[in-house]
């Protein structure tokens, strides 16, 4: 799989218009995704999107094969998508919206709603940087190597940005039952 | 047994390892050096049952991510041609509205390359008069472009599919506009008396009962129907 996404990204790179599909649809539902986590911002993403696909048509002869093409191409998506924030910024005001509660709903679909919720409310108190490395980690399931790559920056910021990140989000979180226990860290 | 501050040391190193020790991704190495710790250290335990439950949650939690429509694509095919082909046209004008692009070409050139800029110019005008009969007006209007840019008002797609959609009650706008942006549809009209929109979504390869299927999965959507005649 690597391989042929590496091949694709050659191919796109010697501007192959079928292999630049293929590419995308193997990454634009996950791009999206990734962009709306770590943005927060629905209004923005389909605009950052188009900027990332269009930056790997036309930087693919750029991507050198020392990280994964994923990696590469969440890296583009990642800087993209912080630059278009900060133009942007600030976020549309604080608090997001509590989430309307319809009666009729099976219990676990409103359970799931609440906490979704109030998990997206305690991402939000996060930085855009904090919030990439926790999303990347636990929803992306990325070494901390590659978030590292991803981002840009030295591992050792990468566990700073995670250690400051669970820190915040044990303040916030407990009611849910996911911070179980006081669970103090040496500091 | 090591000491204190060694201890502490390796706690720290190994709490910082932590969620990466749940999502798997460790190297061997460190993994054992983790799992050597975690023998002896309650907190470092109880951490782990929190990033595994954190880790659970988000997942839980999955935004819908929309479908690929191939609308999108196309989009984005035709902002890169238009790109492609602008890039091309601004070395075209730069060439040939003397006034304005050899002007700013001058400007930011320098002298010795500037001088060799003109013979190079020079030849190349003289050469593309031995094929250029008719002079080009620099003032004539642009010809008719042969593609679509984003910006463009956009013409009615060649083929677009109309659905009927009723949300359910209490749904944000915000979710609307999601829904929406996940199927590139656009509200022609309603909501009707019985709150019913009329939705235009490009018709493409995928199937309308692709688009209809992912819609009566989510939530928020109530009744999603292909739409027969107008409302």
């Amino acid at each position: 799989m690597t391989e042929t996404e590496t091949s694709l990204l050659h191919r796109i790179a010697a501007k192959d218009r079928k292999a630049f599909e293929a590419l995308y649809h193997r990454y634009d539902r996950r791009l999206f995704a990734f962009i709306l986590k770590l943005t927060r911002r629905a209004d923005l993403v389909e605009e950052i999107l188009n900027d990332v696909l269009l930056a790997i048509w036309k930087g693919a002869g750029g991507y050198d094969a020392r990280s994964r093409p994923s990696t590469w191409i969440f890296g583009i998506a990642y800087h993209k998508a912080l630059k278009a924030v900060a133009r942007r910024e600030p976020e549309p005001s604080g608090e997001p919206e509590a989430e309307p509660v319809d009666r009729d709903e099976p219990e676990s679909l409103l359970a799931r709603r609440e906490l979704a919720t109030v998990l997206g409310r305690a991402l939000r108190t996060l930085s855009h940087e904090q919030r990439a490395v926790v999303e990347m980690t636990y929803y992306y399931g990325l070494s901390y190597q590659e978030i590292a790559e991803v981002m840009g920056c030295p591992v050792n910021t990468v566990k700073t940005r995670m250690f400051h990140a669970r820190r915040r989000l044990r303040e916030i979180l407990p009611t849910m039952g996911i911070s179980g226990s006081a669970g103090q860290e040496s500091t | 047994m090591i000491d204190g501050k060694r201890w502490e040391r390796l706690h720290k190193r190994v709490w910082d390892l932590l969620p990466w020790y749940v999502n798997g991704t460790l190297a061997d190495g460190e993994r054992r050096t983790v799992e050597l710790h975690l023998a002896e250290c309650l907190r470092c335990r109880e951490e782990i049952a929190t990033c595994q439950r954190l880790g659970e949650t988000l997942q839980q939690t999955r935004e819908i991510a929309p479908m690929v429509h191939p609308a999108r694509l196309a989009r984005l095919m035709e902002r890169i041609e238009a790109e492609e082909r602008d890039s091309r046209r601004g070395w075209r004008d730069a060439l040939l509205a003397p006034g304005r692009g050899l002007a700013s070409l001058a400007r930011s050139t320098p002298p010795l390359a500037r001088g060799a800029l003109v013979v190079q110019l020079l030849l190349l005008v003289a050469v593309t008069g031995l094929f250029v009969r008719s002079p080009r007006q620099p003032a004539a209007p642009a010809p008719a472009p042969e593609y679509q840019t984003l910006s463009e008002s956009a013409p009615a797609p060649a083929a677009v599919a109309r659905l009927r959609l009723v949300f359910a009650e209490r749904t944000t706008e915000q979710e609307v506009r999601d829904l929406l942006l996940g199927i590139r549809g656009q509200i022609v009209s309603g909501p009707s008396a019985l709150g019913v929109y009329t939705v235009e979504v490009p018709a493409g390869p995928d199937p309308l009962e692709k688009v209809l299927a992912h819609l009566r999965a989510q939530p928020r959507v109530s009744l999603a129907e292909p739409a027969v005649g107008q409302l």
